[in-house]
């Protein structure tokens, strides 16, 4: 297929407006691209590369915009693209604004021509690939100037319209409104005869594409384990990014053939991680051949991600919890063939050669070939984890490995199974995937609790927080392995919002191991009055609270006791403190009429009077607004 | 095989004229020279070398062909004096480059040659001007040229019996005339092209200043720079493809 036509066709879905007409588009062009099919596919999408590729263009702006400038002709300068590209925004049009084709090529007088030029249109689809992976494969000393001739050479030979979309496609940034559903049900209807459809999660692909664009600028944000995107960036919308909800609206919407039709291309999405090969599997083989590919190690699977959620919202939706410690680490997938063992990064880089730890790990403990989803951690030498700048020290690290490997160790944490012995496991449940991790890896792999009850997941925290880590990760104990969606079926525990300064009214002599110490801490919020302060109970402390901290506690308020009755006593108002919750209920229970949901405590308020405490009309307010 | 024995600066020479064009090729190892041709990647610049078995201290090889990494291998040559000789050995088991530069010794992994891309169809061109002049009168023209634009333009006036580097800039221009008698050697003919500074400055940065450079030229055609270095025994020629000059 001829680069130009392509260009047409780009230009056809930028002008449209509607998903459906989009989508329609999309299949037409797939149809029509013939052996070129697999570039189609990936450049509709701004890649050049099948996703699991971990070969990289990296071209930055400018090398785009000084490739742009030689090309364009006489005495035209970086600053001269960059002005323009002031006043349009768009480095597409700018690059369509110019006159490319000024510099002849030699081979333009070998075959006897006249030599009129490179503007002659003779760019293809394949042709570019070829050169951009060209580009992709000079690195390293002197490889700046092979990259920028060879990007030279096509926008040298680049109409205006070819050129638009070629400067675009350098960025990774198509604009043309084609995300990654639009592709998947575009594949469906061309190859497989579904209907179009429009893509009901579309939405929040694209959004999720933008921000992975802007990511070569977060990188150290974007190699973070599940955190990549922050809390509370992610609209609602995102939500239906969830498979499992579009395909339920799907169903409503459509025909069951066309959702099963679309939801195969989907899994084979998710399997292969390739937009070009799945096209051109629907293509040759149709569904049957859809169906049968499985995951190949070696070849990086997009991860699962993670929402914000709370303790409630897991235990308020599912049957009970897996409960998973949140390192502060890098998000890694483990390649193991049976004989050695490669590492990818969140974005499918490949960096088994700045971790050899972990590929020393994976090929010393593996009993059989797996993909194996997890955490690089940094740990100090009292054992307890580093931050995650350390471990992205070493992600970053090409050369002296050895060196940094001295002064920044890394270990592996794993807590997920995608492929073991043979078997892909993306469609087991997750306790079962653990089981099977478990069976093949001894050592490295990550604790995981099943409860439904919301003081034993605290206590979880607490040990994970005690020995240094970030928090928990709540997982769907019967959930799939989606790859690279952001369901629900994963959460990361948000941390607390508001926290209250409550005063400490009674406690609860503890059990066993701990019945020396004062525990459970009931709790109470100050109510303005006019004559002597009075306090109404709110809720319990019993969590968050290490050994060391019940000892003090205990030293701290045992003078304080006023009475005891049997393990509980009554505590005169004294101490403060500083307790974090997930929710404020209306309740019975304790005489404010609130009560805390999973109270947790952060820390005594050494600086507060009883009388400085929070009062019930901000615990008021706080229910309210909530 | 190959076993080579090669003054430091001699090897220098020979590498620089190609780097400036290309940051990896492949060297052909033939009986009676050492051989390099080489195209940039946008297909605008090509370089073609040669370097007589006489220009070594010893040589000895068979017709193979081997790639390398250019700024790596200036990179070892440049640790040497531009009095030592550099040994060069390749090692056919494992495919790597010995070099001994006096007590150094270095290994140098070598690129597969069939990764490096085919160079395309080169053009056997008949120009009709033929310059002959010294590299520091070129080289004096290109970095007046450079002050003003990002384009030369070469050219012979039949009648004036000269050869003419101009560039225009935006607001500026230059001109240098050199007349036959500032030439070591003209041949006039209808010759008028434009090209790119870009390619020009580095092939340039390539030319000793005091060597003989003839150009051959003609209208809207490439523009073919030949050279000698290392006592004569090495020669490079350089090929350029014009600007259109409708702009």
């Amino acid at each position: 297929m001829d680069f130009a036509a392509f260009a047409e066709r780009a230009d056809e879905l930028e002008a449209e407006g509607s998903d459906l007409g989009t989508v329609a588009l999309v299949a037409d062009l797939l149809a029509d691209a013939g052996d070129e099919l697999p570039v189609v596919a990936r450049f509709l999408r701004g890649e050049v590369f099948a996703g699991w590729d971990s070969r990289k263009l990296s071209v930055g702006p400018a090398l785009c915009y000084e490739a742009i400038a030689r090309a364009a002709g006489r005495n035209v300068s970086v600053s001269d693209v960059e002005a323009r590209l002031a006043d349009t925004g768009e480095i597409g049009a700018v690059a369509a604004n110019y006159e490319f084709g000024g510099q002849t090529g030699l081979s333009a007088f070998a075959g006897g021509s006249d030599g009129d030029g490179g503007a002659g249109g003779d760019l293809t689809v394949r042709g570019v690939a070829d050169s951009l992976a060209a580009v992709a494969a000079a690195t390293g000393e002197g490889s700046e100037a092979t990259r920028r001739d060879t990007l030279f050479g096509l926008f040298n030979r680049a109409s205006p319209a070819e050129a638009k979309y070629l400067a675009r496609l350098l960025l990774g940034e198509m604009r043309i409104g084609v995300g990654g559903g639009t592709v998947r049900d575009a594949t469906a209807a061309a190859f497989l005869g579904a209907e179009t459809t429009t893509p009901v999660d579309e939405r929040g692909e694209k959004d999720d594409e933008k921000r992975e664009d802007d990511a070569g600028t977060e990188a150290d944000d974007d190699e973070r384990g599940d955190d990549g995107d922050g809390d509370g960036e992610r609209g609602p919308e995102d939500e239906s990014a969830d498979g499992d909800e579009s395909e339920g609206e799907r169903e409503r919407e459509t025909g069951d053939d066309t959702a099963e039709l679309v939801a195969a291309v989907e899994r084979a999405l998710q399997v292969t991680n390739d937009y070009g090969r799945v096209a051109e599997l629907a293509r040759e083989e149709g569904v049957a051949g859809l169906r049968s590919v499985s995951l190949e190690v070696g070849r990086p699977v997009r991860a699962m991600l993670a929402q914000a959620g709370t303790v409630a919202d897991a235990l308020d939706g599912w049957d009970a919890a897996a409960v998973e410690t949140k390192y502060d680490g890098a998000r890694v997938q483990l390649h193991y063939d049976g004989e050695s063992a490669s590492v990818f990064s969140r974005n499918m880089e490949d960096v088994t050669d700045a971790l050899p730890e972990l590929v020393e790990h994976a090929e010393r403990e593996l009993s059989a070939p797996a993909i194996v989803d997890g955490e690089a951690v940094a740990v100090g030498d009292d054992g307890r984890p580093l931050p995650f700048q350390e471990v992205l020290r070493r992600f970053r690290r090409k050369h002296d490995v050895d060196r940094m490997r001295e002064e920044v160790a890394v270990e592996l944490r794993a807590f997920d199974c995608l492929h073991a012995a043979g078997e892909d496991l993306l469609d087991t449940p997750l306790t079962e995937r653990h089981d099977r991790l478990r069976d093949v890896l001894d050592t490295g792999v990550s604790d995981l609790l099943v409860s439904d009850d919301p003081d034993e997941i605290a206590a979880f925290e607490t040990d994970a927080l005690e020995a240094g880590h970030e928090g928990v990760m709540l997982k769907r104990p019967d959930s799939t392995y989606s790859p690279g969606r952001r369901g629900r079926n994963w959460l990361k525990r948000k941390p607390d919002v508001e926290t209250l300064d409550l005063v400490v009214t009674g406690a609860e002599w503890g059990e066993g191991r701990r019945a020396t110490y004062l525990g459970t801490f009931l709790l109470s919020a100050r109510v303005e009055g006019r004559g002597d302060p009075e306090y109404e109970t709110i809720g319990k402390v019993a969590t968050g609270i290490t050994d060391e901290e019940l000892a003090e506690l205990t030293d701290l308020l045992e003078p304080h006791v006023v009475r005891e009755s049997g393990t509980e006593v009554a505590i005169r108002p004294a101490v403060v403190f500083e307790v974090g919750y997930e929710e404020i209920q209306r309740s019975p229970t304790y005489s404010s009429g609130y009560a805390l949901r999973f109270p947790r405590f952060l820390g005594v308020r050494e600086d507060k009077a009883p009388g400085d405490a929070d009062t019930l009309e901000r615990v008021d307010r706080l229910a309210d607004a909530g | 095989m190959f076993k080579a024995i090669v003054s430091a600066s001699t090897l220098r020479d020979a590498l620089d004229s190609v780097s400036v064009l290309v940051d990896e090729c492949k060297l052909r190892l033939e009986e009676d020279e050492l051989a390099i041709r080489a195209v940039d990647p946008a297909n605008v610049g090509m370089v073609d070398l040669a370097l007589e078995a006489a220009a070594f201290e010893s040589y000895e090889a068979d017709g193979g062909v081997i790639g390398v990494n250019l700024n790596r291998l200036e990179d070892i040559v440049g640790m040497a004096n531009s009095g030592d000789l550099v040994q060069l050995e390749l090692d056919e088991e494992t495919r790597k480059l010995h070099i001994q530069i006096e007590e150094l010794s270095y290994t140098l992994a070598l690129i597969d040659p069939d990764s490096i891309r085919e160079e395309p169809d080169i053009p056997d061109l008949d120009l009709p001007a033929e310059i002959v002049l010294e590299g520091a009168q070129i080289g004096r023209g290109i970095t007046a040229a450079d002050m003003v634009s990002d384009h030369i333009r070469l050219r012979v006036d039949t009648d004036a019996e000269a050869f003419f580097i101009e560039a225009e800039g935006d607001t500026d221009d230059v001109d240098l005339k050199l007349e036959r008698d500032d030439l070591i050697d003209l041949q006039s003919g209808p010759a008028d092209s434009l090209f790119s500074l870009d390619y020009l400055k580095d092939m340039n940065k390539a030319i000793p200043s005091d060597a003989e450079v003839r150009v051959e030229l003609g209208e809207e055609f490439p523009v073919k720079l030949h050279y000698e270095f290392g006592e004569g025994m090495g020669q490079v020629t350089y090929m350029l493809a014009p600007r259109i000059q409708s702009d």
